[in-house]
């Protein structure tokens, strides 16, 4: 990024209505504008994913700091490879991305994959989640959405980071078993049954919530 | 009903399959599985319910910062990276350019001067005081001369 975040000059001299424009535009429009510099473009993009892009780090950290220290840390790292950016996906989808990676480099360093290695042989297939009963019904069935919202995130705090990630990948993310894999240095095999154990646990979780609220 | 009766291959495969991660021929032997196998049929549904409940209830945060505070900081951090590529980019001045290709040779002048002298044993005469005396030292020969004027 050639310009910096030091000119403020020209936006802050900018009519009210090209102000305007920030609100408006599309997030291309603002990518495009950032790309040459303009920082009130950018912090507009900002404003407009940044929750987003907290929620996923804190739904891979489960800490609020760590995941409020890493989604500034994506947007550092997106502006400066803003000119990398060509609109192949949705800058939503590239902001994400961005933080994802961040985590998992994180968690690296933090070398709690590794901490949880006795876990997973616990719970490889062939376990217990093998054994759970298959729930016939859509286990969220008669259930707001808010609540619906906020069961799946305490279900998910209850995975081990290990299947965490990798559902996150797979079901927010939207990557594929290969693309997991290379990620976070696995096999595709162990991709498959870490998201095998995830989903039927988040399956069997929010089945509870509904017996719950049932009784 | 429990998924315990079918193979680890079996069950990864249905998931895969729920995924569209199969190949054709795959995908055709798991279809058939799930058509004759009550139980492979249920794990499937299961599967897909989740994955789709999931996907579509993605769970919300939102930063627990004001906008200002935390669009601050982000610049604070970014200000920060630009002046420290900056410095790292930085043209030395000319004068000290000479000097970053000189220095190697003056300190292979230096150390090749020491190595130089210290292999030559030979007297030394030293000065002592305000040339009121004069000291000749041989090591050669073991012998110190002083004179005192």
């Amino acid at each position: 990024m050639q310009a910096g975040l030091n000119n403020r000059e020209r936006t802050s001299s900018m009519p009210a209505s090209l102000k305007n424009d920030y609100l408006s535009a599309p997030d291309d429009a603002l990518v495009g504008w950032a790309q040459k510099g303009d920082t009130e473009a950018f912090e507009q993009l900002v404003f407009r994913h940044r929750d987003k892009i907290y929620a996923r780090a804190m739904m891979m950290m489960r800490n609020e700091q760590e995941a409020l220290d890493l989604s500034q840390e994506a947007w550092v790292k997106s502006w400066q490879r803003l000119h990398q950016f060509h609109g192949d996906s949705s800058f939503a989808t590239w902001m994400t991305r961005i933080v994802i990676n961040l985590c998992l480099d994180q968690i690296r360093r933090q070398k709690k994959m590794r901490a949880e290695s006795f876990e997973q042989i616990e719970e490889d297939l062939g376990g217990v989640e093998r054994q759970m009963a298959v729930e016939h019904v859509n286990p969220t069935e008669g259930l707001e959405k808010d609540e619906l919202r906020k069961r799946i995130d305490e279900a998910m705090a209850k995975l081990t980071e290990a299947h965490r990630t990798v559902l996150v990948m797979h079901e927010f993310q939207g990557l594929e078993y290969k693309e997991i894999a290379k990620r976070v240095d696995i096999s595709i095999g162990t991709v498959m049954s870490r998201l095998f154990y995830a989903r039927r646990r988040m399956a069997s979780l929010l089945q509870g919530l509904r017996r719950e609220r049932s009784e | 009903m429990k998924a315990n009766f079918m193979s680890d291959r079996q069950l990864l495969e249905i998931m895969a399959y729920s995924d569209g991660e199969l190949d054709a021929p795959r995908r055709h032997a798991v279809e058939k599985l799930i058509a004759e196998d009550p139980a492979a049929a249920a794990l499937h549904q299961e599967l897909t319910a989740c994955s789709t409940v999931l996907r579509a209830h993605e769970p919300l945060g939102t930063v627990p910062e004001t906008r200002e505070f935390y669009w601050s900081q982000i610049q604070r951090r970014i200000d920060a990276a630009e002046q420290a590529a900056a410095r790292a980019k930085a043209p030395i001045a000319p004068v000290f350019g000479w000097l970053r290709w000189l220095a190697p040779a003056i300190g292979v002048a230096a150390v090749a001067l020491v190595v130089t002298y210290q292999q030559r044993p030979g007297p030394t005469i030293l000065a002592v005081g305000e040339a009121s005396s004069m000291t000749f030292t041989s090591e050669a020969d073991g012998v110190t001369i002083s004179w005192i004027n």
